[in-house]
């Protein structure tokens, strides 16, 4: 299996404030890699520094072999290439959901319009939004929003898609409509990085899942690991407490 | 010989002012010649100060605060004046010989020369644009500031260059959002334009004060220049208004 992103030993200061001490990890075509851990943890900046939002302090980022950080690197092209899916879905406010998702083949990749719009309606088709392609997103619900937002990512056909708590912000009626998109693209193939603390999920597709705490990856494990039987007492304690919160709406 | 008898009575528009209409109508063109140019003058620099206050570097948004500042502490009046006697300076200081005696014309229905466009004239255009352009920045300004940096992570994760993001994600957004606090610029510009008669333009309230020394019709002839300035900024209000609510976002 080839290894679509490499990250290694990433370091991220924030002022003062140590937010990433040494990150590494990769992930191979197809995988699903969910992240989770406590707030403050780092990773939602770990996400952030593999596209290069804020680039790292220290550490590199290799996207199919090409690093981020080469200074003769094409960095807006690179970026096209890995899609990334957030808390506040961050749709453009001025486009109907059409032109959401046509904007970036269109302005970034040269697509021509007649395909761009091909592309959008199988994408919006894949997050069953078909009858809102007309709509602001000021005119529907969050978790339209959201699922628009992941139809945009997936229209620029990446590498690599980041989901930086995709659910966080949604009442919870509407998380489990994202969710299934989530789990549908998982179940097709697309190449998934995930911070989040739907475990059901996590359980369902994650190929491998790192627990974060403080700025480092404090362990790693597959789900079946980490829900049967996982290493630190850190991590127990914190699946625990999402067993509490979270046990009655797990979804399957 | 006049008769200066009834003054202080009600005095027809028969007559006494109507022979003046043309060149009053001649004035308020030249009058609404400074106004526009300098408003669009002022929107061009306007727009791109914003850009570099907003998105330039350090150094490109040092330019633009310095400038805004320097114009914005200082009166329109004395930009006019200094903008007027660049060349007369440079001619006098022996660096060049410009030509200030040029003008363009129309001749009017009376065979009489209708000055278009002379260096007081264009020197008063200039300053009002350089002096509107500092206001205008600061209102696009607020406005550009005001769009979410999520939309804009938004842009730069999928592939967008700076410009790209600027150019289709913030003024789609900004310049609407800039119209409610920009037609006050387009609304007082035209009152400013009287700064003109300084430099010897023979425009609207110039035209005025000659009609008064001919006429002494004072109290009249004011208040119609009064009314011809009120029609004219409540018809760019009335427009702006138009304007902005055709150009409204849906749901915003």
């Amino acid at each position: 299996m080839s290894i679509v992103l490499d990250v290694r030993d990433v370091w991220k200061a924030y002022g003062d404030l140590q937010v990433l001490k040494g990150v590494t990890f990769d992930v191979g075509e197809t995988e699903v890699k969910v992240v989770f851990g406590p707030s403050g943890s780092g990773k939602s900046t770990l996400l952030r520094c593999i596209n290069m939002l804020d680039p790292p302090d220290k550490g590199e980022v290799f996207l199919r072999g090409q690093s981020l950080m080469a200074k003769d690197a094409n960095l807006n092209m690179l970026r096209a290439r890995i899609g990334m899916v957030f808390q506040q879905f961050n749709l453009f406010s001025h486009l109907k959901a059409l032109d959401n998702v046509t904007i970036g083949p269109m302005k970034v990749l040269g697509v021509e319009k007649e395909e761009a719009i091909e592309r959008a309606h199988i994408a919006i088709d894949q997050v069953h939004m078909t009858e809102w392609i007309e709509h602001y997103p000021a005119q529907l619900s969050g978790g339209q929003q959201q699922r628009i937002g992941i139809a945009r990512a997936l229209a620029m056909d990446p590498d690599v898609i980041l989901f930086d708590e995709p659910t966080s912000a949604l009442d919870p009626e509407l998380i489990g409509e994202v969710l299934q998109v989530m789990l549908d693209i998982a179940k097709a193939g697309t190449t998934m990085i995930v911070v989040t603390h739907e475990m059901g999920f996590a359980r369902a597709v994650a190929s491998e899942m790192y627990f974060m705490d403080k700025g480092v990856i404090v362990e790693k494990g597959t789900p079946k690991h980490f829900f049967t039987n996982p290493e630190h007492e850190r991590v127990r304690q914190f699946l625990l407490r999402l067993e509490v919160l979270y046990g009655g709406h797990d979804q399957e | 010989m006049t008769d200066f008898g009834d003054m202080h009575g009600f005095i027809p528009l028969q007559g006494g002012l109507w022979s003046y209409l043309d060149e009053l109508g001649q004035s308020f063109l030249i009058t609404l010649e400074l106004y526009i140019v300098g408003l669009v003058i002022g929107f061009a620099l306007g727009l791109t100060f914003a850009i570099m206050r907003q998105f330039g570097g350090r150094f490109l948004s040092k330019i633009a605060v310095g400038y805004i500042e320097i114009i914005r502490g200082t009166p329109l009046i004395t930009q006019v004046l200094i903008i007027y006697a660049i060349p007369v300076f440079i001619n006098a200081a022996g660096i060049a010989n410009l030509q200030l005696d040029w003008y363009l014309y129309y001749i009017d229905s009376q065979g009489r020369i209708a000055i278009t466009l002379n260096w007081s004239i264009l020197a008063s255009m200039l300053g009002l644009g350089i002096n509107s352009a500092a206001y205008q920045a600061e209102y696009m300004r607020g406005a550009f500031a005001s769009i979410t940096t999520g939309q804009l992570q938004a842009a730069t994760s999928i592939g967008m260059t700076r410009m790209q993001s600027i150019r289709h994600v913030v003024l789609p957004q900004g310049l609407r959002r800039a119209i409610p606090a920009w037609s006050n610029e387009a609304a007082y510009l035209p009152k400013y334009t009287v700064v003109a008669i300084w430099v010897g333009v023979m425009e609207f309230l110039n035209m005025a004060k000659t009609v008064v020394a001919q006429t002494f019709l004072s109290v009249e002839v004011y208040l119609i220049v009064a009314f011809c300035f009120f029609a004219l900024i409540t018809f760019v209000s009335r427009l702006l208004d138009y304007v902005h609510k055709k150009t409204k976002i849906p749901g915003v």
